[in-house]
């Protein structure tokens, strides 16, 4: 059912993007679509102006820094971030991450900057950008900001998005000799959300010392969860007793709720094994 | 508003909602393969191409397709005889209501990555339900398309 007012504005720039957003306070950001025609369809949300990226300019590209750093525009598929090269060799956690959304037309459609905004805690990519310690660049009437995407999630599918304000890139820093890690577990078709997905990255110096460790959960909460334990790594030559501190850690902080996909005591047992699984794989 | 794109090869020129799908808009022109089925995205019947990417057109928005190239089965089976070709050879259908969904995902996965191994395919192909349980025929059927091209 279409409202009668409601309009779509396909902006080419984005400048004209913010105005279109800023200009009724009713619109709605749209990037690949997947969610707002979800929500949409569901009548869940009820916008009056649709304001769609696809045809801005300039949000589209992966760019990777002479460090290291990778610079995501906004409007990139899950398809081209898990095919980009640059993102597999320095952070192969979001390319594993982007690969395992949904299904293939999920991903041709999905965007980068629509998987933050829209955070659903079960989504993959989130946990994977937290745990590479990535920023959110923020565009709105007030100018730009980029806080760092552990601050970005403030309750279930509620972010630090203000109304007319629009992620436009997301920063991942460089890691020299950074390993990372996201795996899902899906007990349900592969297309499905996980139960728990687990990103892990991890830094060590040249003789094996960890310099900086860090690890979040999708599924474990209303929010992608950092289990800030992680970072007590730094520091060690991990044995398998520092891994299940962690792995203690996250289910401690598992707040998961029961649901078709499992109960709240086997999600946090799975928020467990799947830190392990994550931290060992950065780790061996 | 109005909204102009290329079906299957034709100019289109349609009049539709802000929020109407891509799915209702192409079965609106008289074209019934592509298929409303889960409407969340998951079962794949309703999967056509917009340029060399696949879609769920339960999802998108059709305005999203203007000055777009859109293929549906039909398109494809008239386009590329070879993909019907193996269907037919390898029986890659049972009741055949998935078919058009599994012939425009098989036709996604020549453009995005003509070389896929077996793993791959199969891993492409999973999005798109059967449930005749004839996976392994479709399976032949796209293997054998992507061994022809």
């Amino acid at each position: 059912m279409t409202a009668a007012d409601l309009t779509f504005r396909s902006p080419a720039t984005l400048a004209e993007a913010l105005t279109e957003l800023a200009g009724d306070e009713d619109a709605i950001a749209v990037g690949g679509g997947t969610s707002v025609a979800l929500l949409l369809k569901h009548g869940l949300i009820e916008p009056r102006r649709l304001v769609w990226l696809g045809r801005v300019g300039g949000l589209g590209e992966i760019q990777a820094g002479p460090d290291g750093s990778l610079a995501i525009g906004a409007t990139v598929t899950l398809r081209e971030l898990a095919a980009s090269a640059p993102v597999r060799r320095l952070a192969p956690a979001l390319a594993e991450a982007a690969g395992q959304v949904g299904n293939p037309r999920v991903r041709a459609m999905a965007t980068v900057g629509g998987a933050l905004a829209h955070a659903d805690p079960r989504q993959d990519l989130p946990p994977a950008l937290l745990a590479l310690a990535a920023t959110a660049r923020i565009a709105g009437p007030a100018g730009e900001r980029e806080p760092p995407l552990a601050g970005f999630y403030t309750g279930f599918m509620e972010t630090v998005l203000a109304p007319a304000e629009l992620v436009t890139q997301v920063n991942v820093p460089a890691g020299p000799g950074r390993r990372s890690v996201y795996l899902r577990f899906t007990p349900a078709s592969e297309g499905d959300f996980p139960v728990i997905g687990a990103a892990a990255a991890v830094l060590r110096d040249a003789g094996g010392l960890v310099t900086g460790a860090a690890l979040a959960l999708a599924g474990a909460g209303p929010v992608p969860l950092l289990i800030p334990a992680a970072g007590e790594l730094a520091g060690r030559m991990p044995a398998e007793a520092d891994i299940e501190a962690v792995a203690a850690a996250a289910a401690a902080a598992a707040t998961a709720v029961s649901d078709q996909r499992g109960s709240a005591r086997y999600k946090q047992a799975m928020a467990a094994e799947w830190t392990r699984r994550a931290l060992r794989a950065c780790l061996e | 508003m109005k909204l102009s794109f290329t079906l299957n090869g034709e100019p289109v020129a349609a009049d539709v909602a802000p929020d109407e799908l891509l799915v209702e808009v192409i079965r609106g022109l008289g074209l019934t393969g592509t298929k409303q089925g889960c409407g969340v995205g998951v079962c794949g019947v309703c999967s056509v191409l917009v340029g060399d990417r696949p879609v769920s057109s339960c999802l998108y928005l059709a305005a999203c397709a203007e000055g777009e190239q859109v293929w549906t089965a039909e398109g494809l089976a008239q386009a590329e005889p070879a993909l019907i070709r193996a269907f037919a050879e390898q029986e890659g259908m049972q009741c055949g209501i998935c078919t058009p969904g599994q012939v425009v995902t098989a036709a996604a996965l020549a453009r995005e990555n003509p070389a896929a191994t077996d793993a791959e395919l199969r891993q492409y192909q999973a999005g798109t339900l059967c449930r005749c349980t004839g996976y392994q025929t479709i399976l032949a059927a796209v293997r054998a398309y992507l061994d022809s091209r």
